[in-house]
């Protein structure tokens, strides 16, 4: 109870000082506007040269697209900038004030992760689940409630997994402080653009059991086309909680090496 | 004009920025992705076969140079031009006795050495998986290079007279990431120009965009024939000097209006 009040408490204030900078509004909405439309178009012109790659036509493509830039949009709504600010550049913990964050009588881990919201990723929110509302328009398929549930379940364990594979990259800059950790993970997620049977075949067990981002975005478009067999759902959900468990425990573990940046 | 002092500014700024090789690398490798990403969905799309008349292997030639010419041409520094102008660096540079156009390009040079430190093997280690396959011949490789000089200084004059837009406008910048998503679209990152639908070929023809990136790529990877070529180098001259105006005019009136703030 006292969490979901805080984070209200967080996101009150990080509207407030959003509202400051009215400007940005425009930016923001231009970004997000341009977003959606190269996602849109760059299907548009790859299933403008084939009917389909892989199993993927343009309808399941659609979905996938919806499920990445949903999960975008909640990473850019807090956990990006909650976490940017303390292991991102100029953060935290290349400026030392991450003595005044460890000081606070709250869980850590909950504390880096929920701090700082965006709310104008709101908007960005919205025009994905238009992306899925045109996906599953597309699809023509009667969505079966089985398929329903396991979308909305995959998604949960997406969200997740993107996380904590964030959590675990950021725990990375208690080792070495100098380095962009974060760069690194924003960098690859983009490969979650597209389903991860399009890669090669090295690269499609990396993208799904080292570095995550291939389950978060390819499972729940599979589940919501109902092409995806309940093995590979639980099979997920264990290693969603698994991921979870091992990316808490590398943030405490980083916590523990900890010295401030002053002298 | 102090060209000496030009020269100066430009060995210091690569040497210090060797010093930041990790930063850079880390940028290098942001841009590389999606274009490897893209190379990965075509390579699939083509895989029984080709795609208007490109294999695989030609794919993978034409996407491993782009990846190259992308970086060579990518102006860095009009991303902190808009910055120096906000917080008045520019007022310094303004009374230096050589032209504040040095700064930038010494920062461009600079940029450009340490991105080929980190791309030039990386590329050999890519083409050893991809297996790029092209042929070259003189006259190709002779029109390559003034291609490529022009597709700098187009994508670098163009980029500098949006920048300077910050003398009047304080986010000007969001119109580089507008820069960055049309070449992105019609200067053949999402797909090589010919495997784009019509209307966007027209387009992609006309506007100066696939003149800062895929063309040259196109040149050298024996896209096109002698007259395309030709042709193209002349589209490519107009839009140069167009941006190079454009530049002389925004900086002259710019400067006019410059008043620094604060003290």
């Amino acid at each position: 109870m006292q969490a979901l009040r805080l984070i209200f408490e967080f996101f009150k204030v990080s509207t407030q000082a959003e509202m400051a900078h009215r400007a940005n509004f425009f930016i923001r909405f231009l970004n997000a506007i341009l977003n959606l439309a190269t996602g849109v178009l760059s299907l548009t012109v790859i299933f403008n040269q084939v009917e389909s790659i892989k199993g993927w036509d343009m309808p399941s493509a659609m979905a996938l697209l919806g499920v990445y830039l949903l999960l975008a949009a909640l990473r850019g709504l807090f956990i990006g900038p909650s976490l940017e600010s303390v292991a991102g550049m100029d953060g935290e913990i290349w400026q030392g004030t991450f003595d005044f964050t460890l000081l606070r009588p709250v869980d850590k881990q909950f504390l880096v992760s929920f701090r700082h919201w965006r709310v104008l990723m709101l908007f960005d929110l919205c025009l994905a689940l238009g992306v899925l509302g045109y996906a599953i328009h597309l699809m023509q398929a009667e969505l079966t409630l089985l398929a329903v549930m396991g979308f909305i379940i995959t998604l949960i364990a997406g969200a997740a997994l993107l996380y904590a594979a964030l959590l675990a990259f950021s725990a990375l800059v208690f080792w070495n402080s100098g380095f962009l950790f974060t760069w690194i993970i924003n960098d690859l997620f983009q490969l979650a653009r597209y389903p991860v049977e399009l890669y090669p075949g090295w690269l499609r067990l990396v993208l799904t059991w080292i570095i995550p981002v291939g389950l978060m975005t390819t499972i729940p478009a599979q589940a919501l086309s109902g092409k995806l067999s309940w093995q590979w759902m639980i099979l997920t959900l264990l290693f969603t909680i698994g991921a979870l468990i091992g990316a808490s425990w590398l943030f405490r573990q980083g916590l523990k090496k900890y010295t401030s940046a002053s002298s | 004009m102090n060209h000496q002092g030009g020269w100066e500014l430009i060995k210091n700024t690569w040497q210090s920025w060797l010093q930041h090789r990790g930063f850079f690398f880390l940028l290098a490798f942001g841009w590389m992705l999606p274009l490897l990403v893209y190379l990965m969905i075509w390579s699939a799309a083509a895989s029984e076969g080709s795609l208007a008349g490109l294999s695989q292997d030609a794919l993978a030639g034409y996407y491993l140079v782009l990846v190259l010419v992308n970086q060579l041409t990518y102006a860095t520094t009009n991303w902190t031009v808009g910055d120096n102008i906000r917080m008045g660096q520019i007022s310094r540079w303004l009374i230096q006795p050589m032209s504040p156009l040095y700064h930038a390009l010494s920062s461009e040079i600079a940029g450009k050495v340490v991105f080929m430190l980190f791309s030039i093997p990386v590329t050999a280690f890519l083409a050893l998986i991809f297996r790029p396959q092209f042929n070259l011949s003189w006259q190709q490789s002779l029109l390559f290079i003034p291609s490529i000089l022009l597709a700098w200084a187009l994508r670098f004059f163009w980029g500098y007279w949006l920048a300077l837009l910050a003398f009047w406008a304080t986010r000007a910048d969001s119109l580089l990431a507008l820069q960055d998503t049309m070449i992105f679209l019609l200067g053949g990152h999402l797909a090589p120009i010919r495997l784009l639908p019509n209307w966007m070929q027209s387009l992609a023809k006309i506007l100066p965009f696939r003149y800062m990136s895929a063309f040259p790529v196109e040149i050298l990877t024996g896209f096109l024939d002698k007259n395309e070529s030709l042709t193209g180098l002349l589209i490519q001259l107009g839009w140069t000097s167009t941006a190079y105006l454009l530049y002389r005019l925004v900086w002259t009136r710019g400067v006019r209006h410059y008043e620094a703030v604060g003290g």
